[in-house]
Formats: C-alpha cells, structure tokens, sequence
C-alpha cells in the first residue's frame, strides 16, 4: 500500500504560518488563506458595549447599522427608533416615532440619508425616513407592505415592498409604485420578502423569480418550506431558500442545509460569510426564540460556529466594515420581556481575561 | 502635516511571474517575453545570447500571458490578462527602434458580481485559436471567441464544479474542449467540457476520470498525433486520451510538487517539469503505432535533468535551451547537455543568471560607510534561493591594493618600453616632486626615467604619438622616448612666466601661463608651437579632449578663466573663441571638460565649491545649452573621463564625495563611489591590474575596480534558506537575521534537506525544548515528511559571515526581532520574538519572547519570557520593549535582574501585526481591521486610543509618516493615508481620516524611513519632503515622499496631460490602474502622485514633451503669481524628481 501523501498544508490551519507564507505568497499565505482567515475570524466574539432600553421604552426588537457604522438605529415595542452614537457610547438626542407598534426591521441606505422602518401590526406597516439638518422625518409610507427593502446597486434609487404574496416595486424619490409582481398562484410563504437580486435584474418573491425590467416570472421554485421565499445569495449564483441552494441559472437544487432552517440570513458585505439566527416560532400558545447564531463559510457552505448568548435573539446586525456585530437579546417570554438589550460585539476577537475595556452587564451604557 | 504624496518605483520588480517564447517581432525572431508583476520584457532570442529588445509597462498587473497564433496570422499574438481582469491581445509591428507593441483587441471581462476564485486566475486558449477560456469566479467559466478581434467580450457559463486546480483546452477537437481538475469532498476528478461557440455553453462531456491523484494539480494538454492530456500529481503521472491511459509512479518525483512545465517537442513527446524544490525533470511519451497507424501512447519516462532555480515558469526557447523563470530566486537561462556532469549528475549547465530581489520580506536602510549614503540589506527570496541583498546607490570600487602615500597631487599610467597592451608604470606627481612607480607584475617598485624632470611638480604626464612620452611640469614640456627614456625634445614658454594649467590629447597641448595660452602639436621628435593667444583673463582650467573617438585631433577647445568666471570654447588650432558662457557667482571654475555620452556632446565645468554645471555643447559652433547644476561634494573638484568594461564614456569626479558621471537613456546620471575621498584618479590597464582605477586621497593610493555601472548597485548573499527578518546592530557591528530552513525526517532524526547558512555556521547554539514549560511537543513526522526550523544568525556587517546561529526549539517559529537597548542597561541586545505553532489550533497559544546578547563573538541568551500567543512584531520603544501579540499590544519594562516584566497592555484588535512608534505615539497595523493610533500616557503608565481607521483594510506594512499622517499598506496591492484630526471633536478625532488612496499593484512587505541617495546634494527644484522605502512581494523598491498641495497641484496637471499623450499598452485606463480596489469597493486615486507616470516623460519625443507641457502653471519663486512653465523647466523638474532615488 502506497504512504498517503503528505499534507504539505496542514500546518497552514495555524495564523502563524499563513502570517510567515503571506510575504511569499499573497495575498493570503497561499489558495487556503483567505478561508482559513474567514474561519478564524468569525468564531470569535467579544462583547464590547451594551445597551439596555430607557424608562420610556419596554424592549428592543430589532437593530441596524448605519453604513457608516458610526450609528446604530434600535427598534423599540412601541415603535420608535433610538439612534445611538457608537464611537462616543452616547445616544443620539432624538427619538425617532416610526410606528404604533414594535419595529420588526430597519434598514438605512448606502448614503444613511434614508432609512425603511416595518412594523407588525398597526397600519402604515412600513414608512421611508429621510435625514434632514439633525433630525429623521417621514417621506413616505408603505401603508400594506410588511417588509421594504432598498435596491442593490447605485444609486439605489427603488424600493421592494412585500404585501402577501404580491412584491411592489416602488421609485425611492417620488414614492410611485412602479411595478407590481404578483403570481397567479401562490406559494403562501408565511414569511414571503420579496427582495432584489445582487444587479437589481431579478427580484425573488413567493419562491417565484421575476425578471424586472419585463415584469414577467421567470421560474417557480419548488415549495419545500411553509415560511421562507428565499435570499439571493451576493455571488450571484444562487437562491437560499430556508435550507435549499438552487442554482440561479440552471434551477437545479445545489445542495441542501439543514442548519439554515427557519433562519434570517445575513451575509457580511464582501459576500464570503453567513450569519444565520433562528425566527421566532409561533406555537399556540407561545412564541419561541432561539439564544444561538451561526457563521458559516458562504463560499463552501462549511459551518464556522455557533454562539449561544444564553438570552433570546430578536434580531442581528453586522456593520458595514465587518468589524462589529449587533444582537438583540431578550430575557422573559414575549410581550413579558422582563430584561431587555443591545448587544454589540466585535467580530475576530476573543475576549481577554484582563481585557480591561470588555464592558460588563453591570454597567450598560443607556440613555438614563 | 503633509497630505500629498509622490510614490515612485525606484527599482523595478525582478520577479518572473510568467514567460512565454514564440515568433512575436516578426516570423523569422525567436522571441522570449517575461512578466514581472506590470511590467513586460521583450528579448530576441540570438546565438550570441538573449538581447533585449524592448521594455513596457502594463496598467495592471499580469496575470496570465500566453502566445497564440490564429490560422491566418504569419507569427505569434500575446494575451495578457490582468489582476483586475483587464484582457488586451497584442501584436509587435515594425523593428529595431521603431519596434511598437499594438493594442489588436481589448476588454474587461469583470462582472459587477460574483466571488473571485481564491485559487486564483486561469486562463487558457484553445490550441486552434477559436476561444479563450478564463476561471475568474467560482463556478463560472467564462469564454471569449476570437474569430474577430475588436473589444474582447466575455459571457459567462455555468459550470458545476467549483473548486478548480487547473484548467486547460484539449488539442485536436472539432469543438474547443476544456479539460479540467477538480475537487469535491471525495478528492480530485479529471472532467472534459465540449464548448458550443454558437450557443456559448457547454454541450456534452466527452469523457472523466473520477479519483485520480489526491494531489494532481496540473494539466499538460498533449498536441496530435496523441492528443488527450497528461495529469500530473505528488505521486503519480497519468496520460489520459478519453479512451487509453497510462499511469506511472516514478519513485523520482516522490516528495516532489510539480509547479510548472514546458514543452520540448512541438509533437509534444518532451516535457519538462519544475518542482517547488528546484527541481528540473524531464517527462518521455514513449509512443507506439497500432496496427492501423495511430499513435499510441505506451508509457511515461521521468527523469531528473538537475537543479535549477525554483520555478515559476519555464520556457523552452531553443537548441537545449531553456529559461527558468523565477519568483523566489533569481532566473536563469540554463543548457540542457546531452550527458551529465561526472560529479553532480546534472545535465545542466547555466549560462545567465538574472538578478532577482523578490520577494522582498523585510529590509533595513543603514549607513555602514557613515559617508551620509545609506544601503538597503533585503531579505530575500526563499528556501534554497533565500540570500541577503545589499542595494545601494551608486557605483563600489573594488579595492585590490593600496600604498601609504602622502601628498600625491596628480597620477598618469603609462606605457613604458615594448609594452603595447598594458600600462607598466605610473607617475606620481607632488609638491616640488615626480616620481615614478613600475609595475611588475602585483609587485610595484620605484623606478627613474631619465628624460623626465623629477625635481618638480608635473602637471601631465602621458603617452603620446610615436612611441613618445610627455612630461610637463611648471618649467617646460618635455618629450621622451618610450624605449630609451631619454629626452628628445623640450619646449619651454617663450616668456619667463611659469606653466600654470595645461591638456593634453595623444597629439595637442595646451599650455597656459598667466592669461597667455600656448596651442602646441606633438610631431615626431619634436613639440610643435602652433598657435598663441592672451585670453581676457587668466586661465584657471582647460580641457582639449577628443570627441570623436575615430578622430586624432580635437577641433575644439574649452577654458575656463579666473575673474568673469567664464567657460569658454575656443577653436583649434587658431585658439579663436567661439562662445562665451558666464557661469555667474563668484566661485571659480576648477576643472573643465568636453565629454560625448550616448552621442551628445556635453560641457561639464565644476567648480571651486563642489558645483559643477552641465551644458550640451555644439562642437561646430561651441554654442552651449540646456545649462544644468548639481551639487557634486563640496570641495574643489576634479573631472577625469576613464572607460568602462562596456566601452562607453564615463567621467569621474574626484572630490570629497568622489561621483561617476554617465549617461543612461540619454540622461546625465550621477552614481555615488563607495570611497570617502579622492584627491586624483587615473584609469589603469596593468597586466595585475586590467581595467583598473588608481585612486588617491590625501594618504594613500589606491588600486581598485569599480562595478558595472549601474544606478543601483546589488549585492548577494546567499544564504540557502528563507529569511525572515533583519535587524541592525551598530554596537556589534552586526545584523542579526531570522531565518527557516526545512528539515526532513530520515531514520535517524531530523536531518537539514540540504546546507545553508545556518548548518554551516561554526558557532552554534539552540533552546532546548525542555527549558520552556510552554513547550508543545514536536509533532511527529514521518520519514520523508518537512518541518520548518527557525534560527537566529548573527551575520557580521562588513563580509556577511555568520558569527552564530541559534537554533530555535522544533515546532517554534521566529516571527520577529529588534536591535534594542533597554532602560538603563548599556547593553544592546537581539530580541527575538516567537511562537509555539500547532497545527490544530487556529492561532498560537504560546510564544516566547527571547533576548539574546552577541558579544566578543559569542551569542548569549539573558532573558527569555513567555507569553500568550505569537509575537509578530517587536520595537524598542522609550528604553523599553513593545511586543504585539495575538491581538494585544503590550509594554514590557526591563528590570534591574535583566527580566522582562510586563507594564501594560491594549486589546482592541484581531491580531495586531505590526508596530511603529513615534515619540509616545504607537501606530497599530491589525490582520484585518486596518490602523489604530494609540498613545502611551507615561503618568498613568497605559495605552490611551487616540484614532482608529474604521475601513475594513488586511494590512501589509504600516508607517508613521508624521505627528498626524500615517501609511498603510493592504493586501489588495493598494496604499493608503490616514490622519488623526487633532482638532476635530471627541467624536470625530477618534476616527482617521482616509486622506488618500493608492493603487500599487504589489504587495508591499515592509516600509522603512530613509533614503538611497546622498541627501541635499543637488540643487533641487522639486520640494519633496521626508522618504519612506517600501519593498514588495515581486521584488520592487518604491519610495513615499510628501510634497506641498502646489506642487502636488502641479504635478497632478502634469500627469494629467501625460495620461492623454501616453497611449496606455492595452488600452487600460490610468485612472483605473491606480484606483484604490478591493474586492468591496474601487474608488479613485486620491492625493497620490504617480511617480512611475510622470519619470516617463524624460522617455517621451521632444515634440510630445513639447505638448504635454502646454498649459502647465507654476508659482516657482513663491511671489503668487504662476508662471508657464517650458519644456526645459519641466525636463528639469522631472529630472530632479528621479534624483530623489
């Protein structure tokens, strides 16, 4: 029987070697390089600040980044947005009143001029903030669309709004719908978004792809999910639709992942990572929230980790720069949330034992 | 606070990324064409060697080159694609110097979208010229048909496999068929693609091979009559042809890693193959005919031809031989012979080595000479190429003999007796005094010639025609014989008046008394006065060198005069002036002369103070232009012209900072001489001494050679294993150096693969392993199998040779190292900084930091100290020690017992890879989270964070510009410049400003502070201000200067009119190339002067110049009002711009 060969690169899985092969080998210490970074990266987290909500809120819900990542926008129960300066800790005088009830999504432009709010229940679901001399006032409202969402690529001039199964595109600057996509039949996501593809060209919706510049559906995906139409993956290759990878242009099912079921998916701005989170489960009588997260590799599928915060994840941010990430955490059961936060934790670094500026949950930073 | 900078190559990159051969200038030249990084080479392949033909610059860096030759085409095309995905197809019109590289198609084949493969680029065309074929994106390929040039588009298909190894297009197909490696959790697979042209996808997979090689890496495609492909793995070599195969497992290329292959054959029977090791294989297709007449392959021969430098392209040009490409040593062109050397085995011979600094992984800039002229030692390259590089700029004499002696004031070889060829005796001249050396052999003796007067000062000495000798002194010109050495004839001035100044040519000579000038001609046996004339002035220099080397007789003469301070050109013989040229000031001239480089006459005058000006001079008229000034030393200096080894004129200026002058690309190019002093200088071509100098300075004479004159002066040591760091040691006079050198498994123990530095040094020492309770245990290896071994070398400064070599415990890696002195402690000591490395961990857990004393030729170990993580970089900060570790930085005091003892620490990055500090200042470079600034508060005795850069760039190199202005280097081959905001808010002085942004192309390795060449020694009309070197993965060395916003102004004006007058090679956008890009974001290029861009236009026709300078403002004098600037102006701007390197 002939040796198994050797592996030459074993030792590569070490920073140390790849640090000592990148000055010969660029850009990443050879072909591995960039992976094995991606994995040492995000496996690691260390809380860095901490934000808990004032006495006049009763809980947070959702988080965002502004693209800057000097700003983060926090989606309160009743409805408000709270802008928090993250370089000084220091909040942002004005409380943004969004919506009468708790904010499910917020999403800034590329500029951090706009901002789309959604909320649950209370009608307009979802409105358009513009940032004008300190302060954020509505431009439009989206008064049926449950989740909104800018276009891709500049100068990101239109928004996706979802109402049901039926995706609205509408002109950013006027507010105009300018094109409905509604399928003759419906897949019944319960949780359909309708959303754009990377180039703006296609948008996804009740597991049906539509062609934009036509108006008309290209192809239906096969329904293997009650809840989630799916996300286009940022290579431009591939829909993830809960746990299915289909190939955007053959339609064939890629593979399958188990792990990303009844997930939000976020992917980091250079397109190479995953964050996943659980959404909350309806049951009869409760609603469920998972306390863990995942990372996983989005150019090979391989999981990185999974982080359990010990406390109900209702929502994830990653920053624009890849350095920091935000989670909502929870305590308690829902509508009874007896301990609420913000949590922002840096991306790549461990927390150390004598790290003297790790912040402990004994002093939050709030707006008190 | 400077927020413009001026970065420039000062050499170029030396690596070979790729060669090609074919038939490129025209059908009948064999032509070799070399990458490195952006810059292409043209050689035409000659019997006499390779001559280079032409040199271009790509905007891009080159990615994949390849020849290919359409059915219609009568010789080769070039492909090139770029790292930013810029394709263009080149073709070579007309010849010799009207050679011009045409842009034939071009096009960028980028997608707004998708995921750069991270193994890299491919791209390959089909054999019969239908199509290129590029893996640029996992899970696409992309296909550009070629059947009509024009913009070359690409569209992309699908392709299901998405971890590629290698990719190529099979011969002899009706359709272009890809054959290609690929990876799945099962292993390594062989699959073919039948492409459609028409429909651009792929229409069926004529056949596959499952399993193959767990290692197989590259595809030969074999050309007809056999066609199919050759696999090539770690353990196996298969042929494969869709229906045959044949698989062979030499034991030869066990432990091997094929890189690279060339084929022999245009039959395609010979390959071959270069290992990651060096190796050089040759691979046989022993073939067999069926019985209807195909040729079958049969089996697969592999021998080893030797050892080469490790490869990275190889080339097969012609009649055995071959050109080895290289990334990590130098290239070579090598000969194949028929049988081997009886000693090595090795059918290789080399015929040229090409010098190579890449890639450049760490370097110092340090003044070994203390004359104000600093050198760079590289580390570079790696395993058996590594070496050290010491790069200084200027030109080394190479001392062969020196004699104390006081006082000479004047030197001549001659030619005494029978001797034809070679000088025999040298005249030194003194106060009061001429004496006469003989050279016999190395062996040199005072003699007598009789005919000479000794008892005074000569003033030349030399031979002349028929078999004659001249002597002048103050008194009279003196003609002897060269074979009796009696006096045959004396001149002497007609009036009382003493001989103050002459020249002398083989035939004329021109003696000057006062303001009288004496014109006389040397006949046989007799000196001839020609002419006289009395001059305004009296003469203080003089000069009647010939011009025309097929010449006798110089028609021209030049003058300079004390009083108006004048340089004057007058005729011969009739001593008529014919121009007159007032140098202003009040410094007299000191030595002049008439020189010719590269076909144009010069006049250079130096004068009193060290200054010399520079005129063109028209030797029919004597009209002198373009006049230019440079500081040369700062004493009274002298010129002499002596030849090169390459026959071109070469002018030697002896004063206190001794400088070559000569001509490259018709420009003036003036080389600092690696000497202290030189009062005087003579060439001389002694049977000892050929192609010598004979120098002198106030106490002795010397006889050297000097080097090939060239701007930057290199030097190698090699060093047989991989450097990693260096650090200077004034006080041992010493460079400690990092190096790794692989040691293989054998039965009994670790055993080094091969000798290097560190197992041929005599004093040795190591860590035992059972010192640090820290330690990981060795893992175990096979037999057969390579670890890395760290060492720390002790390499003494003036001959490199290793004092000590430490070795470090196995499975310990050395990633960092400072010459520092610590607190009150006189001592300087090594400091090594190191990791404890573990394959299954992600990073280091543990490391040690270690400090080291070297003295009385001894290496000690004082203090080691153990830390928690890889310590990738150290400095000495304030007399005490800063480390980065993991993703800490931390301060370590020195303790009274020698100890380290740790004062405080930062946390806030992923890893912190690098360090520089400044005052209290430290500049953090982290792995990914760009730059931070950080403060050390010496009351509180901690680490405040003043600023942070917030954009996510991967770091390379890091460097403290000023208080406020910091210099990055990322791994996108991008620059940047950050700025702390001392004004600004809280809020926003926490966070840098990106205050420019630049693409370089390269990887930068490291920055360092400081500077090539000798400072503040021109007078300069450019302000630049400060200097930072950095050198990068392919070999180059780059400057960073500063320059004020009007002069950056200026120059952005300048580059803007040189990017319409320049046509870019492959039509790529200068804007484009130099736009900061990651695989995030592409913005413009931003406050960065490209340095490279505005140097070309010293290359450019008058006529251009004269374009590009239309419009071009400047505020020269500082009054605020802006001038026009002339062609003349901006050639000497731009000239004075390339003497900052």
């Amino acid at each position: 029987r002939c040796p198994e060969p050797h592996d030459r690169t074993k030792f590569d899985n070490n920073y140390a070697v790849r640090y000592t092969k990148k000055a010969l080998w660029p850009p990443f210490g050879g072909s591995d390089g960039a992976r094995l970074n991606r994995k040492l990266i995000h496996s690691k987290f260390c809380q860095t600040k901490y934000f808990k909500p004032g006495n006049d809120e009763s809980f947070y819900t959702s988080v965002a980044f502004s693209h800057s990542n000097t700003t983060l926008f926090i989606g309160t129960f009743e409805g408000d947005v709270r802008p928090v300066n993250l370089i000084l800790g220091a909040e942002e005088e004005m409380l943004v009143q969004c919506h009468e009830s708790y904010i499910s999504r917020i999403e800034l432009s590329p500029s951090d001029q706009l901002m789309l709010t959604s909320c649950t229940w209370h009608r307009p679901l979802s409105c358009m903030f513009k940032y004008d001399v300190n302060s954020w006032s509505k431009v439009y409202s989206f008064s049926e669309d449950s989740h909104v969402e800018f276009s891709r690529t500049a100068p990101y001039n239109q928004i996706i709004g979802t109402k049901m199964e039926t995706a609205r595109i509408y002109d950013a600057e006027t507010g105009k719908k300018v094109l409905t996509l509604k399928p003759t039949m419906s897949n019944n996501y319960t949780k359909n978004r309708a959303t754009f593809s990377p180039t703006d060209e296609l948008v996804l919706s009740d597991g049906v792809l539509w062609d934009v510049s036509s108006g008309k559906s290209i192809h239906k995906f096969d329904k293997l999910n009650q809840a989630l139409s799916g996300v286009f993956h940022p290579n431009g290759l591939e829909i993830l639709s809960n746990t299915e990878v289909w190939d955007l242009r053959t339609f064939h099912l890629l593979r399958t992942l188990p792990a990303l079921d009844k997930c939000d998916l976020h992917f980091t701005k250079s397109g190479d990572v995953l964050y996943s989170v659980s959404f909350e489960i309806e049951s009869e009588d409760e609603v469920t929230y998972e306390s863990s997260y995942n990372t996983m590799d989005a150019t090979n599928y391989s999981s990185i980790a999974t982080i359990d915060v010990k406390r109900n994840i209702y929502d994830l941010a990653l920053a624009n720069n890849g350095f920091q990430l935000a989670l909502v955490e929870n305590v308690g059961q829902f509508e009874s949330v007896n301990e609420s936060s913000v949590r922002i934790y840096d991306i790549g670094r461990h927390r150390h034992d004598e790290d003297e500026e790790a912040v402990d949950d004994e002093e939050p930073l709030d707006g008190d | 606070m400077s927020t413009h900078q001026y970065v420039v190559t000062a050499h170029k990159p030396t690596a070979v990324t790729s060669c090609v051969t074919g038939n490129f200038t025209s059908p009948t030249d064999l032509n070799l064409i070399l990458a490195k990084n952006n810059r292409l080479e043209f050689y035409v392949v000659t019997p006499e060697g390779l001559r280079p033909l032409k040199e271009i610059c790509i905007y891009g860096k080159v990615c994949v080159m390849k020849f290919f030759r359409p059915k219609t085409e009568k010789k080769d095309l070039l492909f090139i694609l770029t790292a930013r995905y810029n394709t263009m197809i080149l073709e070579a019109i007309g010849e010799g110097d009207n050679l011009e590289i045409k842009t034939k198609a071009h096009g960028n084949v980028a997608d707004k979208i998708g995921k750069p493969s991270e193994s890299g680029i491919i791209a390959i065309i089909d054999p019969e010229s239908r199509a290129i074929g590029l893996r640029l994106y996992d899970g696409l390929f992309k296909i550009i048909p070629l059947e009509n040039c024009g913009e070359l588009k690409a569209t992309s298909i699908r392709m299901e496999e998405i971890q590629i190894q290698d990719m190529e297009f099979l011969h002899g197909c009706p359709s272009p068929t890809v054959i290609l490696i690929h990876h799945d959790h099962n292993g390594r697979h062989i699959k073919t693609h039948e492409i459609s042209l028409k429909d651009k996808e792929f229409v069926k997979t004529p056949w596959k091979q499952d399993n193959i090689d767990a290692e197989a890496s590259l595809i030969i495609p074999v050309p007809e009559p056999f066609g199919g492909a050759i696999i090539v793995g770690q353990e196996t070599i298969l042929y494969h042809d869709g229906t045959n195969y044949v698989a062979v497992t030499p034991p030869v290329i066990r432990q091997s890693t094929m890189s690279c292959y060339a084929r022999v054959d245009s039959n395609g029977a010979r390959y071959m193959l270069g290992d990651m090791s060096g190796r050089l294989f040759l691979l046989l297709l022993e073939h067999e005919e069926k019985m209807d007449g195909l040729q079958v392959v049969k089996d697969l021969k592999v021998e080893v031809l030797g050892e080469v430098s490790i490869p990275e392209c190889i080339t097969y040009l012609d009649n055995g031989v071959v050109f080895i490409g290289s990334r990590l040593g130098d290239s070579q062109l090598i000969k194949l012979n028929i049988k081997p050397d009886s000693k090595t085995n090795s059918y290789i011979s080399v015929m040229e080595t090409f010098t190579n600094l890449a890639p450049i992984t760490d370097m110092v800039v340090v003044d070994l000479e203390k004359q104000g002229q600093a050198q760079l030692v590289t580390c570079s390259g790696a395993f058996k190429e590594g070496s050290l590089r010491i790069i200084r700029n200027g030109i080394g004499i190479q001392e062969h003999a020196t004699i104390d002696l006081q006082g000479i004031k004047g030197m001549w070889p001659l030619k005494m007796g029978p001797s034809k060829e070679f000088d025999n005796t040298l005249v030194l001249s003194f106060v009061q005094q001429t004496r006469v050396l003989s050279l016999n052999g190395d062996e040199v003796s005072e003699t007598e010639i009789v005919g000479f007067q000794s008892d005074c000062q000569s003033f030349f000495c030399g031979n002349v025609n028929h078999n004659q000798v001249l002597q002048i002194t103050s008194v009279s010109a003196r003609l002897v014989s060269t074979d009796s050495k009696q006096l045959i004839h004396e001149w002497k001035p007609p009036t009382e008046k003493n001989i103050s100044v002459v020249a002398c040519n083989k035939l004329q000579v021109l003696c000057a008394t006062g303001s009288d000038l004496y014109y006389l001609e040397i006949g046989d046996k007799i000196i001839d006065q020609k002419a006289h004339a009395v001059l305004e002035y009296e003469v203080a220099c003089l000069d009647v060198s010939l011009l025309d080397t097929g010449t006798e007789k110089a028609s021209i003469a030049a003058v300079g005069l004390w009083t108006d301070i004048s340089a004057r050109i007058l005729k011969l013989p009739s001593l008529d002036e014919l121009n007159k040229e007032f140098l202003g000031g009040e410094i007299i001239p000191r030595s002049i002369l008439v020189t010719c480089f590269d076909g144009i006459n010069y006049l250079l005058c130096a004068l009193g103070d060290g200054s010399m000006y520079y005129f063109n001079l028209n030797k029919e008229t004597g009209i002198l232009s373009e006049k230019k000034k440079v500081t040369l030393g700062t004493q009274p200096t002298v010129l002499r012209t002596f030849g090169s080894s390459t026959n071109s004129t070469n002018v030697f200026a002896c004063s206190d900072r001794p400088t070559v002058i000569y001509s490259s690309n018709h420009k003036l190019v003036f080389s600092n001489v690696n000497l202290k002093e030189v009062n005087h200088m003579c060439s001389l071509h002694a049977e000892a001494y050929p192609d010598s100098l004979a120098l002198s300075n106030d106490n002795t004479m010397t006889f050297g050679t000097i080097d090939e004159i060239q701007k930057l002066h290199i030097r190698t040591v090699p060093l047989g294993e991989s450097p990693r760091r260096i650090a200077y040691q004034e006080t041992s006079q010493t460079f400690g150096v990092i190096t790794m050198r692989l040691d293989v498994m054998k039965a009994s123990g670790l055993q080094p693969a091969r000798n290097s530095a560190s197992t041929l040094s005599t004093n040795t020492s190591s860590s035992a392993a059972t010192m640090f309770k820290g330690a990981v245990t060795a893992p175990a290896l096979d037999i057969g199998q390579e670890t890395e071994i760290h060492n720390l070398l002790v390499v003494d400064q003036h001959t490199f040779e290793v004092h000590h070599c430490h070795q470090l415990m196995p499975s310990e890696y050395a990633l960092s190292l400072v010459s520092a002195r610590l607190g009150d402690d006189p001592r300087t000591y090594y400091i090594v900084g190191t990791a404890l490395v573990n394959p299954e961990e992600s990073e280091p857990k543990a490391g040690r930091i270690v400090v080291f004393l070297f003295e009385e030729s001894k290496l000690t170990q004082v203090s080691e100290k153990e830390i928690k993580g890889a310590c990738y970089c150290l400095i000495e900060f304030n007399g005490k020690l800063l480390a980065a570790i993991n993703s800490t930085v931390r301060l370590f005091e020195w303790t009274t017992e020698r100890e380290l003892r740790l004062e405080c620490s930062h946390f806030n990055n992923i890893i912190a890879l690098f360090l520089k500090a400044k005052g209290d200042f430290i500049l953090v470079g982290d792995l990914m989270r760009s730059m931070t600034l950080l403060q050390y508060k010496t009351m509180e005795g901690n680490f405040e964070e003043i600023a942070r850069d917030f954009h996510p760039n991967w770091m390379t190199a890091v460097e403290i510009i000023d208080d406020d202005t910091f210099l990055g280097g990322e791994n996108s081959y991008n620059l940047f410049v950050c700025q702390k905001d001392s004004a600004a808010s809280d809020e926003d002085r926490q966070q840098m400003i990106e205050c420019g942004q630049f693409h370089v192309g390269d990887m930068v390795n490291v920055f360092r502070h400081g500077s090539l060449t000798m400072q503040h020694v021109f007078e300069t009309s450019v302000p630049t201000q400060g200097c930072i070197l950095f050198g990068t993965v392919s070999g180059s060395i780059g400057l960073v200067t500063q320059v004020p916003s009007e002069f950056y102004d200026f120059l952005l004006a300048l580059q803007r009119n040189l990017v319409t007058a320049i046509k870019s090679v492959g039509k790529i956008e200068h804007s484009f190339w130099r736009s900061f890009s990651t695989d995030t974001k592409t913005e413009p290029c931003e406050n960065f002067i490209d340095g490279d861009l505005i140097e070309s236009f010293l290359d450019l026709p008058r006529d251009t110049m004269q374009r590009v300078s239309v419009g071009l403002q400047r505020d020269a004098s500082g009054s605020g009002t802006k001038q026009e600037v002339t062609v003349d102006e901006l050639i000497k701007i731009v000239e004075d711009l390339t003497r900052i390197h």
